[in-house]
This record gives structure tokens, sequence and C-alpha cells, in this order.
């Protein structure tokens, strides 16, 4: 039993514990620290009063790392030894990089042709896990001249979409450092820890996280400490640049008679931009002067051009309340998270859209930064009162192939894990003994849009006519999300399984392109599925045809061999190059020239059973 | 001790019925997953680790059943022995049918862009109100024990149901997904 410690009156109130922790948000443009500080959770500044960190390192000969601000002055100046946005390196591999033009002005080590993309700066080569720790080593550093060198650990925040590579990069970088993680907390949920343990709310809660170049949603459901997920949803390539790439679009068609100024323009009118931006965050209008051109805009026509964005995050926010089967009346607070949601147009049109105004007491750059402080506190047993659980969910539905490559959903996305999901499948042909389990992760219907996850074998599955062997595959996701496949054949109790880590390297982006595809294709899907299905029909019935020749064929003439031959070669033609239609009409007729040799096949079987052979001889 | 072979009502300590009070459910639950949780199980042995995965994931799989009017619906008939999946066509009676087709047609007919939200919200609050009184049939019958009633109207629901998903795919076609 733990001795409760009496402080003297005028000490540290929270000396339940003897060490501070700190909570880290460790941004993609701008990272932050907070930690328990004369008795409150505070973000802390650094020594000219910013808390804002710019996620930016620039690696100079011979010196030491600068990091933040004047890292970020200099990346005009010196854009290859100047490294940031290094988040949406995290967890990736080498090739990866090529698809991303932020990183065209870096020379990658092309010696590394697998593992982590490093960057060749004048200080050496960096890989993202030197540079996230060259920014912890920033921010722990700001920690100590406010709370000392002893720090029990730290709580860093990390997207909810981060698959298991990213979350271990971040790990990494913090022990490269000799930083003790605590946790890795979903930033949504420390938003909501912020406002929920901080305030004692209660409710369904909306994180709307509109950041400089991601966005995300995420619905909670809070009650007495418990913070149950109950859907997400996101866009990873929508944030405030976007809006500062429309505004600057608009100013050059004032300015220039069309859109597209020469390159080093292009990058001023985008900085000028975001400041006539952020003016309108605080102002009705602005009036702008650019070159030699003078102007003047107001947030009614800011918001005119910006709608299609705005529109478009709250059609996300529908979709993740229809996930989670509620409706807007039964959101009791929306929780904004990100600089973008400073924005006035962005606040109306969540006002507008939830019928209530959405929760602003907490700066929305501080409010995640705040929430890792309080769990970082919990989780070091300086503030025990506060016990809460965290019950998250699992952002892709996880399936498995069935014929056909169709896929067939075992634990739907956003399912409470953990969770394990069991489904009966049985055999394809007739004395089939093996049977491939093909894992694999998405929305989509057909096994060639959704993500390959794992794939093995049940073997020693004993001899039966199709479709009579009963295999169980289980599906279980533990509390990490990490899923594990058990496939079992029900007569022998045979098995075989896998362990298979469901987000790997399956980034943010990939998991928003294969839902938006999923969207777009639901149609096609369909028509997919069916010539599909009439497929397999076509294929099933030439293997029984087959196989019923092999044991009877002499019951049929020459006449008949070739009218079947005729119709089966005529049925695989339409089922490589028919429509559906086609396929069908084949398979019928097919189906209406074999039944007469089925029949006759029947009476035999029938006649040799009467005689009393084995009925084991008649099935060989 | 909580054991996973116990049906969901014995699971959460609740007496069997349709009309289960949600919040204390959900209460229940999150005591239980409090509990359960591997969050909650830190350093314990291997052996303790895998039981409170399965006792979490139990627990998860039971409120989901129950959380959800049809499932749990489809739960009672079945810890009652009646198969809630097998369709009995004399179940369903032409009025039923009538209907159906007619609030398909309403959907079918509405125009393919955002401007059918409004219409498509009225659909829902219509849909919305027939499965409430529905449901409140399928707890009346549950209550009498009348499960052949029971199962009959539970198929209504599982129509309205298909229905209310038909809606919100509707809803879903017409955003910019």
């Amino acid at each position: 039993m733990a001795l409760l410690k009496i402080s003297e009156p005028g000490k540290r109130q929270s000396a339940i514990n003897t060490k501070p922790a700190v909570g880290i948000d460790l941004g993609t443009t701008n990272s932050l620290i907070s930690s328990g500080y004369r008795g409150n959770i505070e973000v802390l500044a650094d020594t000219s009063g910013q808390f804002l960190l710019p996620s930016v390192v620039r690696y100079g000969k011979g010196v030491r790392p600068i990091v933040g601000w004047m890292a970020k002055e200099a990346a005009i100046g010196d854009p290859q030894n100047t490294v940031s946005s290094i988040k949406r390196l995290l967890g990736r591999g080498t090739s990866e990089v090529e698809n991303m033009p932020q990183f065209e002005q870096y020379t990658f080590d092309a010696s590394r042709d697998e593992g982590a993309p490093a960057i060749i700066t004048e200080a050496g080569v960096k890989d993202p896990i030197q540079v996230s720790a060259d920014i912890l080593s920033e921010l722990l550093s700001r920690a100590h001249d406010y709370i000392g060198e002893d720090i029990e650990g730290a709580v860093i925040t990390v997207p909810a979409y981060f698959n298991d590579a990213q979350r271990q990069q971040t790990k990494e970088a913090a022990n490269l450092i000799g930083l003790p993680v605590l946790r890795l907390l979903n930033e949504p949920t420390a938003a909501a820890i912020a406002y929920g343990l901080d305030s004692k709310e209660e409710g369904n809660v909306i994180v709307y996280d509109l950041g400089g170049g991601t966005f995300d949603v995420s619905l909670l459901c809070l009650k007495k400490g418990v913070f149950e997920v109950l859907a997400t949803g996101g866009d990873t390539a929508l944030g405030g640049d976007d809006f500062d790439y429309i505004l600057s679009n608009w100013i050059a068609k004032q300015v220039y008679s069309d859109e597209n100024p020469i390159l080093e323009e292009r990058g001023r009118l985008i900085a000028y931009a975001n400041s006539v931006k952020h003016h309108l965050s605080l102002h009705e209008s602005a009036d702008l002067e650019f070159n030699n051109w003078r102007g003047s805009l107001n947030r009614k026509e800011f918001l005119e051009m910006c709608e299609p964005l705005v529109k478009k995050t709250i059609n996300t926010c529908r979709r993740v309340l229809r996930d989670a089967s509620l409706s807007v009346e039964q959101i009791d607070n929306i929780v904004m998270v990100g600089g973008s949601t400073r924005m006035p147009i962005v606040r109306q049109a969540l006002e507008s859209y939830f019928g209530r105004a959405p929760l602003a007491a907490i700066d929305p750059d501080k409010v995640v930064a705040m929430g890792a402080g309080i769990q970082a506190e919990v989780l070091a047993g300086n503030k025990s009162d506060n016990d809460f659980l965290l019950l998250d969910v699992n952002p892709l539905s996880l399936g498995i192939e069935t014929m056909g490559e169709l896929v067939e959903k075992i634990i739907p996305r956003n399912t409470t894990i953990p969770v394990a999901k069991a489904q009966e499948f049985t055999t394809f042909k007739d004395g089939q003994t093996s049977m491939i389990i093909h894992v694999v992760q998405g929305e989509r219907e057909l096994v060639s849009d959704c993500r390959s996850l794992a794939r093995f074998e049940l073997g020693g599955i004993p001899k039966m006519v199709a479709g009579a062997a009963k295999i169980r595959v289980t599906f279980q996701v533990d509390a990490d999300g990490l899923l594990s496949v058990v496939a079992q054949e029900l007569s022998t109790l045979k098995m075989s399984e896998i362990q298979v880590k469901p987000s790997f390297g399956l980034d943010a982006k990939a998991i928003e392109e294969m839902l938006r595809s999923s969207h777009q294709n639901a149609e096609l899907d369909m028509e997919l599925r069916a010539i599909k299905e009439a497929q397999i029909e076509g294929r099933q019935l030439i293997d029984a045809i087959n196989s019923a020749r092999e044991i009877d064929g002499d019951l049929l003439d020459e006449l008949g061999h070739n009218h079947l031959d005729n119709l089966m070669h005529e049925l695989s033609e339409n089922i490589s190059n028919g429509t559906i239609e086609e396929i069908r009409e084949a398979t019928e007729r097919l189906n209406r020239v074999s039944s007469d040799f089925a029949a006759s096949r029947m009476d035999l079987h029938i006649g040799h059973a009467l005689k009393g052979e084995a009925i084991d001889n008649i099935d060989r | 001790m909580q054991s996973i072979k116990k049906n969901f009502f014995e699971f959460f300590e609740l007496s069997e019925s349709y009309d289960l009070d949600i919040e204390e459910l959900s209460e229940r639950y999150h005591e239980l997953q409090k509990e359960f949780h591997p969050d909650k199980n830190f350093s314990e042995t291997e052996a303790e680790k895998m039981r409170s995965v399965q006792l979490a994931s139990f627990a998860n799989e039971a409120y989901e059943t129950l959380r959800s009017p049809l499932k749990r619906a489809a739960y009672i008939l079945t810890i009652r022995g009646y198969d809630a999946e097998l369709v009995d066509q004399s179940d369903l009676g032409m009025d039923l049918l009538i209907e159906q087709m007619r609030l398909r047609e309403t959907l079918e007919e509405l125009p393919k862009d955002e401007s059918a939200f409004p219409d498509l919200e009225k659909l829902k609050k219509e849909v919305k109100e027939k499965l409430r009184t529905k449901q409140s049939n399928f707890a009346l019958d549950a209550r009498e024990e009348n499960f052949v009633n029971a199962k009959k109207t539970f198929h209504e629901l599982q129509f309205l149901y298909k229905l209310m998903l038909e809606i919100e795919e509707n809803e879903e076609l017409r955003l910019d997904y």
C-alpha cells in the first residue's frame, strides 16, 4: 500500500508523487509541451513568451541543430538543410517519399533502399526519428526551465489514424533522448480529456480538428471517466493551407490577368494570403495591397470562396454521425482543435450544422497538449482521482476473401476493440483438402480494391463434397489494434492461425483514399459483385459437370458429350468476356441440357444403392 | 465473477426485457469495462491478460447486441428458441408490403442531388416514427411472452431498418464523398 505524503503548507500541492510529468503535442507544423506547474496544467512558453514551437529543424555544419522559429525563417534561404513536416515521413518507407512533392527540395540518402527515408544535410544524414528527437529535445529543455531536470516521463499525442510503425517511431524518437514514454495518446482523445475532465463535461462530443494540412473528426462519448470512441473520419489532404491556396488564387486573379504567377511570386502570394486570412479571423474586412495592386475583401466574400472546403468538413461530420447512428440533436459538445478552427467561417458553419456553438474556452492550438498534460499527471500518479478508460474503435473494416475475389466483412469499421468475431465458411470444390485464408482491410467489395494484410493456409480438411466442410474463421482485434486470425475445420478441429498488424503500412492517406473510393464505387461494386456471382455460378456448373463426367461419362453418347462440350465452351467464353445477361443465359442453357444427364446419373446410383453397393463407391 | 457463458442480459445483471434502459446498460457496460479492459490490467500473467481480452471482447459484443434495438430483438427471439433469420412468408401481411412499396417509391423519386436533403429528413422522420411504434409492439409481445407475434413484429422492424439504411445510403450518395 502506498503511503500518502503530507506536504508542508506553502510547498507544491501536487506532491503525491515525487516527479512531474509532461504532455507533448508533436505536430506536423507546430509542437507544444505542457506540465503540471503551479498546481495547474499549463502549456509552457519559451523565453519570448511563445507557446508554439514550429516543428522545423535546421542542420548547419558544425553547429547544434536549430529548432523552431529561427529554423522556420531559415527555411527560405536554406531549404536543403532545413527540415519541416517530418511527421509526414514517420513510419514511411523510402519508396513512398517519391510521391510527396513537399519533400522535393531535400536530397535523400540513396544508399538506404529499405527502411526510413533519410535526408542528407550539412550536419550529416538525418532520419525522421532523429529529426523528431531534436524537436522533442528542444521542448524538453523548455520544460527543464520550469520544472527542473528530473522528469518522470511524457505522454505524446499521435493522430488517431497513426499506424503501428508510425507509433513505434514516435516512441523511438523519445527513447533517443532518454525520455520515457508513459503513453501514446490519440489527439482527439487528448482534446476531449482537456475539456471533459477539466470541466467535468459528460455526453457526446464531436472533436473537430482542422490543422494546417489535415482534417480529423472523432465522435466520443464521455461518461464517468470512460471515453468511448463511437466513430472517426477525416481527410488527410485538407487543412488551413487549402484556404490560403484558394485565397492566393483569388488575389492572383486580381493582380495578374491569370491565376498562375511566376513561381517566386507564388510563395509570397501564399504567405500574403495567410496573413489576410488571419486578419479576417479578427476583423470583418481587410484592405489588400500586393505589388501595385490595391483592393479589399470582407468575411462574406471569403466565405463564398471557401464554402466548398467548409462543406466538405461538414459532410465528414455528417458521415461520422451516421456511422454512430446519432443525430445532431444528440451532440452535446463540439471541441475545436487546430489553428484553422479560429476562422469565423468554420465556427459559423459548425454552429449552424450542430445548432450549438462550439466550445472555445481552450485555445485550439493548445487543447491537445493540455489533454496530454492531464493524462501525464494521471499516469505519473499525480492525479489519482481522475481514473479514466479509453474505449477505442478500429478505423477500417476487416474481412476475408471469398469465392470470386469478393470480400466478406467480418469486423466492420468503428467496432469497439477488443473484439472477437467468427464466421463460418465452406469449401468450393469436391474433395478440397485445404483452404487459403486471405485477410483484407477496407470498405470495398472486391479484394483487389482493399488492402491485403495476410494470407495463410488451413490444410488437412477431410475430403467432402463442395459445401459440406465447415470452417470457422475467427478474427480477434486486441486493445492495441493488433489483429489475429484463426481458422478451424469443425469436424477435425484442425486449426491454423496468424497474427497481423491491421494498420501496418496503411497510412492515413491510404485509409482516406480507400474510404473515399468505397463511397464513390458503392454502385459500381454492386454491379461487379453481381457479375462475379454469375461467373462463380457458371464455373461451379462447369466443374460439377466435369467431375460427373469423369465418373459417369459412359452414360452419355458421343452426341451428348459434344453437346455438353459446346455449351460448356460457350459458357466459359462468356464467363471471360460476356455481359452478366450472357453469362446467365449460357448457364441456364447448360443447366437445362445437363439436367437429363444428371437425371440418368441419379437413376443409376439409386439402382446401385438398391442393389446393396456401398454408398462410398457411388461417389468415388 | 463474470462468466462469458452467461447470456448477455445476465452478464450485465439486467432482467431480460426489450424495454431496456439504455442508460443503465451503458453504465453497467462501463463499470465492467473499467474492470476487464486490458488497459486496466497491466501487470498480470499471460493467462490473466488473455482472460481480460476475452471478457472485454465479450462485453463489447454483448453491449453492441443489446444496445441496438434490432439486434436486441433478434437476440431475445434467439434465446427464446426462435430462429430470427428464418422469414416465414405468412409473417408478412399485405398492408406491410404495400406500405413498404409506397415508402420505397417516395425514396426513389427524390432528386439525385443535395436538394433532396429536406425530403430525406422528412422520410427519415416518418420511418423513425413507425420504428418507434413497432418497437413498443415488440416490447409488449415480449412482455406477454407472445413470441409468435414478436417474431412477426421483428420482421416488420427488419423491413423498416433496411429502409432506414437505404435512406441513409441515399443521403451519402448525395454528399461529395
